[in-house]
């Protein structure tokens, strides 16, 4: 594996080619690191593959030099929570019927496949309380729709590529929608306001 | 203090929510980060002060003197139904109002208030983000905000020209450069793109009248940043504004460049321009 350092226009930078969950595991590091180099970053944001760092613009060139110099490991380090959040699912999303055809398998078939499967958080992102789950069954890997809903509901259950989630609130978006559930991902009166953080463990039970 | 006699099409803005993109919680702020900040310096205010940013339809009396600054979009306002004059500081009596009625040309402008506007805050702004739902101070007609210390260091600036639309717009190559084809390269900077009713201030979409469906393989989702240009498989080209989400998969082909990107958001539903690669 090999990891890249390029710029990610005028004011930010991206490091990719990071093994699954190396990504999320950097980011205190990257804080350290440009901190001690007395550069200022604005935000560090781990993805599956990925991570991007937002700088002023002057400051691109000595940013990209300290994630070069950034110690990747090529394992995954696994940040293993005992948390287990449980989230009822109500089977009906407009493109349960797709998916089943897409997959060549029957409604229960991906009901079964997406309600026994153990899930954790890799990492947030897409808007607040957006966390991308692995452990999808492959039989469900569907690649996003080809063209984003301008609205989903808030409390959809979708599934794309490799991952599940639900989204916390009414927005766009381009993932496949199976459910919907009526717990509460997102509350800024909560501490912390995110129901999943990375490393959570999710599961989903499926209710009538 | 001010009172919102009308709040129109109307939300609070400052600098946004550094900090915590990897919550998923958009950076936010103004749109117009060039026309904020000529506001707030105008204005004699810190640079992260807070403002209007409205796209018309307001009313806002003085309840004590004051001097305010709009800036932006070229639009058609008052104060107690005398024309104003935009990017230059105006003192306002108590009681005087001002109403911005609609924008001549482009979409929105920045009302600051010597002193910034007072109010709530969540995650460390006041920045209403319309993609998160993050509203620290929901806006309503009688609404009455409190105003900071005026610091009395307005200034005035030379050639500040009017606002002019933008009709091409460069961008840096983006993350996902290497998987257009020729072909689909060629299509990009060939076509008229014109700026979709879908535009907000999470994203700037621009559709184009030949088609452009790509057929593209699976792709980890990354993390996006304010001017990623992402195309869609249908063709669409979704520029990221103030409240992008902070990740998402599809092809990031560019960046638009900061100046460009601002001058973006401010482009009417409609409008038409090229898309350029920046050498």
């Amino acid at each position: 594996m090999v990891t890249r350092v390029r710029p990610y226009g005028r004011e930010a930078s991206i490091v990719d080619g990071l093994s699954e969950g190396v990504a999320a595991s950097l980011r205190a590091q990257v804080i350290a690191d440009c901190t001690a180099a007395e550069l200022t970053v604005i935000d560090v944001v781990p993805a599956a593959s990925t991570l991007v760092v937002t700088h002023r613009e002057r400051d691109g060139e000595l940013v990209r030099r300290v994630l070069g110099a950034l110690h990747v490991s090529s394992t995954a380090v696994n940040v293993r929570h005992e948390d287990l959040v449980e989230i009822p699912v109500r089977y009906d999303g407009d493109d349960l019927t797709e998916v089943a055809t897409a997959c060549s398998l029957s409604i229960e078939q991906v009901i079964a496949l997406h309600s026994n499967a153990d899930y954790q958080v890799a990492f947030c992102g897409f808007a607040p309380g957006f966390a991308y789950l692995t452990g999808l069954p492959k039989e469900l890997r569907l690649a996003r729709r080809s063209s984003p809903r301008p609205r989903v509901a808030a409390g959809s259950v979708a599934i794309a590529a490799d991952y599940s989630a639900v989204y916390p609130r009414e927005s766009p978006g381009g993932w496949h929608l199976i459910g919907s559930t009526t717990t509460s991902l997102w509350d800024t009166h909560r501490d912390p306001p995110a129901l999943l953080q990375p490393g959570t463990r999710v599961r989903f039970v499926s209710v009538s | 203090m001010i009172r919102l006699d009308r709040v129109g099409l109307t939300t609070v803005q400052d600098a946004g929510r550094p900090g915590f993109a990897h919550l998923g919680v958009p950076l936010s702020g103004a749109t117009d980060r060039g026309a904020y900040q000529l506001a707030n310096r105008l204005a004699g205010n810190s640079p992260g002060a807070a403002v209007l940013e409205t796209s018309g339809g307001l009313i806002f009396t003085a309840l004590s003197d004051l001097n305010f600054v709009v800036t932006g979009a070229d639009c058609v306002a008052h104060v107690d139904h005398r024309p104003l004059r935009q990017n230059s500081t105006i003192f306002l009596r108590r009681n005087q109002s001002v109403e911005i009625n609609y924008m001549r040309s482009g979409v929105r402008c920045y009302v600051a208030i010597s002193g910034g506007l007072l109010g709530p805050q969540i995650l460390c702004s006041q920045s209403h983000d319309v993609f998160s739902g993050i509203i620290p101070q929901a806006l309503s007609d009688g609404l009455e905000i409190n105003v900071g210390i005026d610091s009395g260091s307005m200034s005035s600036l030379d050639g500040i020209t009017t606002y002019q639309p933008l009709e091409c717009v460069q961008f840096d190559w983006g993350p996902h450069y290497d998987e257009l084809t020729s072909d689909a390269y060629k299509r990009l900077i060939d076509a008229t793109w014109y700026v979709s009713a879908q535009s907000n201030r999470t994203s700037t979409q621009l559709s184009n009248r030949q088609g452009f469906a790509l057929v593209m393989g699976d792709l980890p989702s990354i993390p996006l940043v304010r001017g990623a240009m992402q195309l869609a498989p249908d063709g669409q080209l979704i520029v990221m504004q103030a409240d992008h989400p902070t990740s998402g998969g599809y092809l990031v082909i560019g960046v638009v460049l900061p100046t460009d990107l601002d001058r973006l958001s401010q482009l009417e539903v409609g409008a038409s321009l090229q898309v350029v690669p920046n050498r």
